[in-house]
C-alpha cells in the first residue's frame, strides 16, 4: 500500500507543479499584492489601504454593478434563448447538422472581429439595426455613442455570442436523451408541451448546470467583447467598465497593481460566492 | 519502477530548470545595474538594438525607411524595430515588462510620465553625457539643435532621459470651402471666435453641418484651464466656477447643436472629411489621415489652435540601463540620426509630425512644403506650448478626464443639466489624483 502512495505522488507531480506554480501560486501573489502600493518594480506594504480606495472609488461600483447586471440578465436570457433554439433545431427542423454548424460558427470566430462587425450594426447613424429600427418607426437610440445605453449594448451582445457554444452542448446533450421516453408518452397520448416539460427538461438539467456555472463565470470575466464593440474604451464615458476592464486598466495603465490586485481578490469572491450559490440551487433542484 | 525512476528524473530536470531560470534572472539584472555607470565606447564589433514604437500608417513606413538609411550608413549596427501596438498597449507592455529587465528593448518611445517609476528605480540612461560626448553624440546640448522646450519635455525631475522625436500640436483644420459658402473671412483665433463661427455654420447650413468639436476632451479640459490661468495639478476644484465655465463652454454648444464630439470613433477627422462638421481641433499628426480621407471633395486648411495655448504632445525615446555600453552607444546613434535635420525634415514633411530641430523646421524645404499645410502655420501655431506636468498620478488624472468630460458632455446631448454628471466628475477627478 505505501509504495503505491509514493508512486502516486510521482504520477501528480507534474499536476501539482503546475498548479502550484500557475495557478496557486499567482493566486496568492495577488492577494498579497493586493496590501501592497507602488508600481510592479518598487511595491510596498500599505495594509488596507488599496480596499479603502476601491470600495471610495465610484468607477469600481460602476464596474461591479455593470458586471453584476450583465450576469444577471445575459446569462439566464441567453441560455433560455439556447434551449428554445436548440429544442427548435432538434425536434422541428430539417437537415440538422447543417443550423448547428451555422450557429457554432460565432464561437470559431475572433470576438475582436465580431465586434468590430456588431459596432458598424449598431452605430447611430448609419448602422443596420438603426436602419430597421426607423423603417418600422421604432424608437432608434444611439446604441454606441450614448452612456446609457452602453451596458444595453453590451447585453445584446453578450447574448448573442452565448448561444453559440449553448446551443451545441445543448444539442449534444438532446441527442443523449433516451428516445424511447418519447416513444412511450407517445403511447400514452402525451402533448409537445409535456414531453418538452416532464421529459426534456428534467434530462437537461446536469447539461444546463453545467452551462449556467461555465456561463456565470464567463460573464464575471467579460472583457474582451467591451473592448470591441467600444473600440478600446469601456464605452463613451467609461459607461460600460467592466470588473476585468477596471483591473487591466489600474494594473497596466495607471500603473497601482496594488489596487488591481484588491479588486481581483473582491472580484474572485464575488464570483466564488456566486458559484457556490448556484451549486446549491442546482443540487436543489436536481434533488426534486 | 522504471517509469517512477523515469518521472523522478523528469522532476528533477524540472526543478533544476526552475532554478537556473531564477539564477540567472538574479545574475543578468544585477549586472545590468553596474553596466549603467560604464564609460561609453565606440561601437566596433556588431550590435543589435531593439526598438519599441506606436507608429502605424504613413508613420511606421517612414520610420522603417529611416531605419534603413541609418543602417545602410553604419553597417554594423542592426536595429529592430518593434510595433506594440496603440500608445495604450505599449504603455501597459513597458509597465509590465519593468519587472524583468531584460526583456525591456534598448530604446523605447514613451511619454515621460508613462516612466517616472522606471527613472526613480535607476532603470533608465541619462543622456547627458551622450549629448555631450564628442564620439557619439553632438558635444552639448545646443549644438544638438534640438528645441529647447522640448528637449526640456523629455526630463523626468531635471534629469535628461529622453530625447524627443514625434512631437505634435494641437491644430485647428478647417473646411475652407465651407467657410467661403458662409461667408466666414478667417479662421478663428480666439475660443470666443470660435463659438461664433460655430454658430453661423451650423444656422446657415440649416443644421446640417456641426460647426466645431473637439478630438481630445483631456485636451480640451487642460488647455481651458490653462487659458483661464489655472494649471493642471491636483489643486483643481472641477467643481468650481472656472472650471465650470470651461466646462460648459463646450457643453452650452453641444446643447445648441454648434459643437459635437468624436465619441467612440476617437477622431473628428471621418466626420470631417464626410462634410459632417466643418472644423475640429486635434493633433497636427492626424493631417495625413485627414489629407487621405479629404481628398479632392474639398479644400481644407490648418490654423493655430484657437486661444492662447496650445497642447505640446506626442513621444520622446528613453534607453533602458540593462543593455551593454556598445548598444547604448549604437542606440544614442540611431536617435541623433533620427533627429537630425535630414531624418526629421522626411519625418515631419511625411507625417505631420513638427521637426524637433530648429534648422529643419526653419528650412526652406520645411516652409515651403505644399503637400501639407502645417508647415506654413507652425511658427504661429506653437508660440505657448503647454504639457501635463510630469508628476505622480498626472498622467491618470488627465487620461480620466476624457470619460468625465464624454459623460457631462453626453447629459448635455440629451438637454439635461450638467451638473450632476460634473459633482460625480470631481469625485473621480479626485480619486485619480489619491490612487
Amino acid at each position: 500500500m505505501k509504495t503505491n502512495q509514493k508512486k502516486a505522488w510521482l504520477f501528480l507531480a507534474p499536476t501539482i507543479i503546475f498548479v502550484t506554480l500557475f495557478s496557486i501560486y499567482p493566486i496568492l501573489r495577488a492577494f498579497g499584492m493586493s496590501f501592497q502600493s507602488g508600481s510592479l518594480i518598487d511595491l510596498t506594504w500599505t495594509g488596507f489601504n488599496n480596499y479603502k480606495y476601491i470600495f471610495s472609488d465610484p468607477d469600481f461600483w460602476l464596474a461591479l454593478k455593470n458586471t453584476l447586471l450583465y450576469a444577471v440578465i445575459s446569462v439566464p436570457v441567453g441560455l433560455a434563448i439556447s434551449i428554445m433554439l436548440a429544442w427548435i433545431i432538434f425536434d422541428k427542423v430539417k437537415h440538422q447538422s447543417l443550423f448547428e454548424t451555422t450557429f457554432f460558427m460565432p464561437y470559431v470566430t475572433s470576438t475582436i472581429a465580431i465586434g468590430i462587425v456588431f459596432r458598424y450594426i449598431f452605430n447611430g447613424d448609419y448602422g443596420m439595426l438603426n436602419f430597421l429600427l426607423r423603417n418600422l418607426h421604432m424608437p432608434a437610440p444611439d446604441w454606441i455613442d450614448d452612456p446609457a445605453m452602453s451596458l444595453t449594448t453590451i447585453i445584446i451582445f453578450g447574448i448573442w455570442s452565448s448561444l453559440a457554444f449553448n446551443i451545441v452542448i445543448l444539442m449534444g446533450a438532446l441527442r443523449n436523451i433516451d428516445p424511447n421516453y418519447y416513444t412511450i408518452a407517445d403511447m400514452y397520448g402525451a402533448s409537445g408541451k409535456d414531453k418538452f416539460w416532464r421529459i426534456t427538461m428534467p434530462q437537461l438539467v446536469p447539461t444546463i448546470a453545467f452551462l449556467l456555472t461555465m456561463n456565470i463565470i464567463g460573464a464575471f470575466k467579460i472583457y474582451t467583447s467591451v473592448y470591441a464593440l467600444f473600440n478600446g474604451q469601456a464605452g463613451v464615458g467609461n459607461s460600460g467598465t467592466t470588473a476585468v476592464f477596471y483591473i487591466y486598466n489600474k494594473f497596466q495603465t495607471v500603473g497601482t497593481p496594488g489596487v488591481a490586485m484588491a479588486a481581483t481578490v473582491v472580484l474572485f469572491l464575488i464570483i466564488l460566492f456566486a458559484t457556490f450559490l448556484q451549486r446549491k440551487m442546482m443540487k436543489k433542484i436536481g434533488e426534486n | 519502477m522504471k517509469l517512477s525512476k523515469k518521472l523522478a528524473t523528469a522532476f528533477a530536470v524540472c526543478l533544476a530548470l526552475a532554478g537556473t531560470a531564477a539564477c540567472s534572472n538574479g545574475e543578468k539584472s544585477s549586472s545590468s545595474s553596474s553596466s549603467s555607470s560604464a564609460k561609453i565606447t565606440k561601437v566596433k564589433k556588431n550590435t543589435n538594438i531593439v526598438f519599441w514604437h506606436g507608429m502605424t500608417g504613413v508613420q511606421q513606413d517612414t520610420l522603417k525607411e529611416l531605419t534603413k538609411e541609418f543602417e545602410k550608413d553604419n553597417p554594423k549596427i542592426k536595429v529592430k524595430l518593434e510595433n506594440q501596438g496603440q500608445y495604450s498597449d505599449l504603455q501597459a507592455k513597458i509597465n509590465s515588462t519593468l519587472q524583468s529587465p531584460n526583456n525591456l528593448p534598448t530604446i523605447t518611445q514613451a511619454y515621460p510620465d508613462w516612466l517616472h517609476t522606471a527613472a526613480k528605480n535607476k532603470m533608465l540612461v541619462d543622456m547627458t553625457p551622450y549629448i555631450n560626448s564628442k564620439e557619439v553624440g553632438w558635444g552639448s546640448s545646443e549644438a544638438s539643435d534640438i528645441k529647447t522646450a522640448l528637449l526640456d519635455g523629455a526630463k523626468i525631475e531635471g534629469t535628461q532621459y529622453g530625447i524627443p522625436f514625434n512631437k505634435s500640436i494641437e491644430t485647428l483644420t478647417y473646411n475652407a470651402d465651407l467657410f467661403k459658402k458662409y461667408g466666414i473671412k478667417k479662421a478663428p483665433t480666439t475660443m470666443e471666435e470660435l463659438k461664433k463661427d460655430a454658430q453661423t455654420i451650423y444656422e446657415k447650413s440649416n443644421h446640417k453641418v456641426v460647426g466645431a468639436g473637439f478630438d481630445s476632451l483631456s485636451n480640451y479640459y487642460t488647455l481651458g484651464m490653462k487659458n483661464e490661468g489655472v494649471n493642471f495639478s491636483s489643486k483643481i476644484d472641477f467643481a468650481g466656477s472656472t472650471s465650470k465655465k470651461v466646462i460648459n463652454y463646450y457643453a452650452d454648444g453641444i446643447k445648441a447643436g454648434y459643437f459635437r464630439v468624436a465619441g467612440s470613433e476617437h477622431y473628428l477627422s471621418g466626420p470631417f472629411a464626410n462634410q459632417k462638421v466643418a472644423m475640429f481641433i486635434g493633433t497636427s499628426a492626424g493631417e495625413g489621415f485627414v489629407k487621405q480621407g479629404v481628398g479632392d471633395k474639398f479644400t481644407y486648411d490648418v490654423a493655430p489652435r484657437p486661444g492662447k495655448y496650445t497642447m505640446s504632445q506626442g513621444t520622446d525615446i528613453y534607453m533602458f540601463s540593462h543593455a551593454s555600453a556598445e548598444q547604448k552607444s549604437a542606440a544614442f546613434m540611431y536617435i541623433k540620426f533620427l533627429v537630425s535635420k535630414a531624418s526629421q525634415l522626411k519625418w515631419a514633411n511625411a507625417t505631420g509630425y513638427i521637426p524637433v530641430n530648429n534648422a529643419a523646421a526653419d528650412s526652406a524645404e520645411y516652409k515651403d512644403n505644399k503637400k501639407i499645410k502645417l508647415p506654413a502655420k507652425l511658427e504661429d501655431a506653437m508660440t505657448n506650448l503647454y504639457s501635463v506636468p510630469v508628476v505622480k498620478n498626472a498622467g491618470a488624472a488627465y487620461g480620466q478626464l476624457n470619460p468625465i468630460m464624454q459623460n457631462i458632455l453626453a447629459a448635455a446631448q440629451k438637454k439635461q443639466n450638467v451638473n450632476n454628471a460634473i459633482n460625480s466628475g470631481k469625485s473621480k477627478f479626485d480619486a485619480a489624483w489619491k490612487q
